[in-house]
């Protein structure tokens, strides 16, 4: 039944027994502690901790942007954790889309030429315009990003990872910089775009009550995962209040 | 347009400052070497179309007697094409000012055209008849002489007039100098009359011709030719046999050339060593600055290699703009540089070409110059991580600088000049380019002005403290000792000594060289010799004096014994030893006693001029006086040297901007990097309550003890600069040779400053431009 199960399900990503140390001068920092769990096509998967919790470390070995000390992360039966350097540049590239906290967009491109950049280097037939609507800034795409204001700086990265129709969107603390209205209509865009564009959408953030808004919660804190909440009922982002 | 190529385009118009201040050194460097490289090609073109359509000789003889018949003789042997004999001597001009004394070289030519160094006409007609003379160019400029004019020659004694059916140029006199010892050429004092060669044997009553110039098969088998004429023309009392490379005005013309190509190698060298730190510096900083940029590229599956090429689009576009830009003005240049030359050498013919060859050549040296410079700044990239780019850099460690040690210096200190110091070390990499750029500026200026200095000392020095000649009198050919008295009859004069002048080929070892060795009294008042540690040197009874350039050439030192051979018929070869080695700046020489030389090599008690000083007017007094073929004063010489200082001018004018353009440039697009990165330092000292101007005095400070440590160790460079210049430049004609003297230096020093303190006021401006508080603001983005 178990067995049947797991293969009904359409596990997009398999993460065993992850491990992260670091080393700080003669003391080693465990990062992450057998780190364990599965995320399903088309999941909204929050991870919920506090800071120096391991969950960026974790993100960041999910998005190949760094790489385990022991363990091993599966991206649809893939050993990502066996890639090259190249296959990992190359899984960045077609599969993963990344959000950060700070934005990072480019300052001297606009807005629709952060996002076409990333389009242009996947070939994505995506239409950019129709993006940058789906985002709300279809009247702001050609501002530059200094011209913007946080949320909408967001929301371009936002765009920016979608264009690419990645299988898996990794946001890092997409509200951590936005105040509360702002953080709610980033939300939401993400929301949209994982129920319009079917993406695996994986937000961390130490903001408990996003939780309410997955499917899935892993809760983790000092390395490890202390708890995998399947969340029946799943609330709309903009009945989050926090 | 690709996205990150419009990201490329925006970050240039960002950072406009410093990129035209790179693009403009790589434009002067590459402009440099396209402008000087064109110029010495093109010169060499023209010069050698103009040799062939000229038919150039190829060896050029000077004997005694040479009979007709040895035309005919000679021509088809031993690699010889073709051999044509002429007459040729030093004569007078006989003007209506008495005060002067034109010396002109008289030379036989066929009445059409010649076979051999055919003449260029440029006015008039070249056939000749009897009683005409086609006069050379310069010389026709110089005295205004026209076609249809009317010259009167004192030959043999006898005035002779002659009708100037036309003007022109000849291959042998592109650049006109009586003779090696002149120096330069004086075109209003020294000048070539053609005369039809059956008139002229005619009037100077000469059975023989006494030059003969010869084209060969085969140039590389130059030297066995001139051997079987030494061998075979030895009866007919051989002076010299000189091959093309050693005619004077073509070697004279290729030591310019070569200098222009050493000239075209170590000048952009400089420039481009310059632009390509800046452009490294720069874009290691751009590079840093774009740490999370390149982060996030990397995370968005950029490859190391798409970013590494983006980043070098940056430095490959500045190779580019600047190698196309460079390389289209110095070849626009070197057309007007060649024009100037060739005006100032005389080559009637501009061959000036487009070197397309050239250009792909400027433009690739530029490109790979600063692709690699490129590379080398922005390496980083490839250890940049994209997780931890994402995350804010550590600070740097802060630890104390070296100067910290000496307790005394740094407790007396006050706080901002600690902060200054600090700044300083903390970024060592900009101190030492900018250090690096003030000395190379104060020494390409000391050099600059050393060089102004020397070739004035140079002159001075040679015509008033090595040699104390104020007349200098040749005969013509060999005279007995006898001869002084007649002059001393005809005025009244302070020293007047019989002095012997004549080429040798003097040998030591594999070494060779053939020089005039000049005969003097014995205690001679007319020359000082010194050696090169300033002892005084003297002609001894026996031996021989010769010149250091001439102990180079002949790997010859002090003891050394060198052979010596003679050009005249049967005439000895002696081993003499060298007794001294002295300082001599212009010519090349080897100096014995007269009588020594006269009873070793020649015949006994015989010289062939004199050096005289005197209150009297010489040249006047004496005009009446036969043999006499030239006389040259001091004053003639002085003031062709001061024609020359104009171009001299010229020459210190553009290496002056040229090098205060590089340590202006460094400093200000330098001190606008660090500006641009300590932005957010500047804006919490004006939250602070600091004054724009409090801020740039602490910026002018680090630039201060910065160009002061650049200017002092710019010292030893200019030195090691003209060391360096003296050993490239120096040639049989000069010697570069002198010490900088203390005002050359704070001239030199001063010049820099200039150029500093301007480039510090350029920054002043920008200071006052940024917005502080905005950048506070933006931090976080």
């Amino acid at each position: 039944m178990e067995v049947m199960g797991a293969s009904m399900r359409d596990v997009v990503l398999k993460v065993k027994n992850l491990k992260k140390d670091y080393q700080m001068g003669e003391v080693t920092v465990n990062a992450l502690k057998d780190a364990s769990f599965e995320v399903e096509k088309g999941e909204f998967v929050v991870i919920l901790g506090p800071s120096g919790s391991g969950k960026s470390t974790l993100l960041n070995i999910i998005g190949g942007m760094d790489t385990p000390s022991g363990g091993s992360v599966l991206f649809n039966d893939e050993m990502v954790t066996n890639f090259t350097d190249k296959e990992l540049t190359m899984y960045r590239r077609y599969k993963i889309g990344f959000v950060f906290q700070f934005y990072n967009l480019m300052a001297t491109l606009t807005a629709k030429e952060n996002v076409e950049l990333v389009a242009e280097i996947t070939g994505s037939s995506a239409d950019i315009d129709e993006v940058m609507e789906a985002v709300g800034l279809g009247d702001r795409a050609d501002h530059f990003p200094s011209q913007m204001s946080g949320g909408e700086q967001q929301r371009v990265a936002i765009a920016r990872a979608v264009a690419k129709n990645p299988d898996i969107l990794l946001c890092d603390e997409p509200t951590g910089a936005l105040d509360f209205e702002t953080g709610i209509s980033i939300l939401k865009v993400l929301k949209d775009v994982n129920i319009k564009y079917k993406n695996t959408v994986i937000v961390i953030t130490h903001n408990s009550p996003i939780a309410q808004m997955a499917d899935k919660v892993i809760k983790m804190r000092s390395g490890g995962i202390t708890e995998i909440i399947e969340n029946k009922n799943p609330i709309g982002p903009e009945r989050i209040v926090w | 347009m690709k996205k990150l190529d419009k990201r490329l385009f925006r970050m240039i118009k960002n950072t406009k400052g410093q990129y035209i201040a790179v693009l403009s050194i790589i434009i002067t460097g590459i402009f440099i070497f396209t402008a000087v490289k064109n110029s010495a090609m093109n010169l060499r073109d023209t010069l050698n179309d103009y040799y062939e359509s000229t038919n150039f000789a190829d060896i050029f003889v000077t004997a005694a007697a040479l009979p007709e018949r040895l035309e005919r003789q000679l021509t088809g042997e031993e690699n010889i094409k073709e051999v044509d004999l002429r007459l040729s001597f030093d004569t007078r001009l006989i003007t209506d000012n008495d005060n002067e004394r034109i010396t002109v070289r008289a030379v036989s030519v066929d009445k059409n055209e010649n076979k051999i160094n055919k003449l260029y006409i440029k006015k008039g007609r070249r056939v000749l008849s009897e009683k005409e003379a086609i006069i050379i160019d310069q010389f026709a400029v110089a005295r205004k002489i026209n076609v249809g004019d009317e010259i009167k020659l004192n030959i043999k004694g006898k005035e002779h007039k002659f009708k100037v059916s036309a003007i022109a140029s000849s291959p042998e006199y592109v650049y006109m100098m009586e003779s090696e010892q002149v120096l330069l050429p004086d075109p209003n004092s020294f000048g070539i009359v053609f005369i039809e060669e059956s008139y002229l044997r005619k009037i100077s009553g000469s059975g023989y011709f006494n030059e003969a110039v010869l084209t060969v098969k085969n140039y590389e088998q130059i030297d066995k030719t001139k051997d079987y004429l030494e061998d075979n023309l030895n009866k007919y009392g051989v002076i010299r046999v000189l091959n093309r490379d050693e005619q004077l005005s073509n070697s004279m013309l290729n030591e310019e050339i070569n200098g222009l190509d050493k000239v075209s190698r170590s000048i952009p060298a400089v420039f481009l060593l310059f632009a390509g730190i800046m452009l490294a510096t720069m874009l290691s900083r751009i590079v840093k600055k774009d740490r999370t940029t390149i982060g996030v590229l990397k995370a968005v599956g950029f490859m190391d290699g798409e970013i590494i090429t983006h980043y070098l689009k940056y430095a490959a576009s500045v190779g580019i703009i600047g190698g196309i830009l460079g390389s289209i003005i110095g070849t626009a240049a070197s057309g007007a540089m060649t024009s100037m030359y060739l005006e100032f050498f005389n080559i009637p013919m501009l061959t000036v070409k487009i070197y397309y060859n050239r250009i792909i050549i400027a433009v690739l040296l530029s490109l790979v110059f600063c692709i690699g410079s490129g590379f080398w700044g922005i390496k980083s990239i490839l250890k940049i991580n994209p997780a931890e780019s994402m995350m804010p850099e550590s600070p740097k460690r802060g630890k104390r600088i070296f100067l910290e040690r000496f307790k005394l210096f740094w407790n007396r200190l006050s706080f901002s000049w600690r902060m200054v110091y600090r700044n300083i070390f903390r970024e060592k990499k900009k101190f030492i380019v900018i250090a690096a750029a003030v000395s190379i500026t104060t020494g390409m200026m000391i050099m600059t002005m050393w060089m102004n200095d020397i070739m004035d000392v140079m002159f001075v020095k040679h015509y008033s403290e090595f040699m104390k000649i104020e007349y200098n009198i040749s005969f013509d050919g060999f005279q007995d000792k006898r001869v002084l008295n007649e002059i001393k009859e005809n005025i009244s004069y302070n020293n007047m000594e019989g002095r012997i002048e004549f080429p040798f080929e003097i040998e030591n070892g594999k070494y060779s060289k053939t020089v005039n060795i000049i005969g003097l009294e014995d205690k001679t008042v007319f020359y000082d010799f010194y050696d090169s540690e300033g002892n005084k040197l003297i002609v001894k009874k026996e031996g021989i004096l010769i010149s250091s350039n001439l102990a180079r050439a002949l790997n010859a030192d002090i003891g050394d014994r060198i052979l010596l051979k003679s050009f005249l018929p049967d005439g000895d070869e002696k081993y003499i030893t060298v007794t001294g080695i002295l300082k001599q700046s212009l010519g090349i020489n080897g100096y014995m006693n007269v009588d020594y030389l006269s009873k070793e090599f020649l015949d006994k008690g015989i010289i062939n001029g004199v050096y005289i000083n005197s209150d009297d007017d010489i040249k006047v007094k004496l005009d009446n006086i036969k043999n006499i073929s030239s006389i040259q004063s001091q004053k003639d010489m002085q003031s062709v040297f001061e024609e020359f200082t104009g171009l001299i001018a010229v020459f210190m004018g553009v290496m002056i901007i040229f090098s205060g353009m590089l340590g202006f440039v460094i400093l200000y697009s330098m001190t606008l990097m660090s500006i641009n990165e300590r932005t957010l330092e500047f804006s919490s000292m004006r939250v602070m309550g600091l004054t724009k101007k409090e801020i740039f005095k602490i910026i002018m400070k680090e630039n201060t003890v910065m160009s002061v440590l650049g200017i002092i160790a710019g010292i030893p460079l200019g030195k090691w600069l003209i060391d360096y210049l003296g050993i490239m430049f120096s040639t049989d004609i000069y010697t570069l040779q002198g010490n900088v003297t203390s005002k050359e230096i704070i001239t030199a020093i001063i010049l820099t400053v200039i150029f500093i303190i301007s480039a510090q006021l350029m920054t002043y401006a920008k200071i006052h431009k940024l917005d502080f508080m905005q950048a506070l603001k933006n931090r976080i983005s």
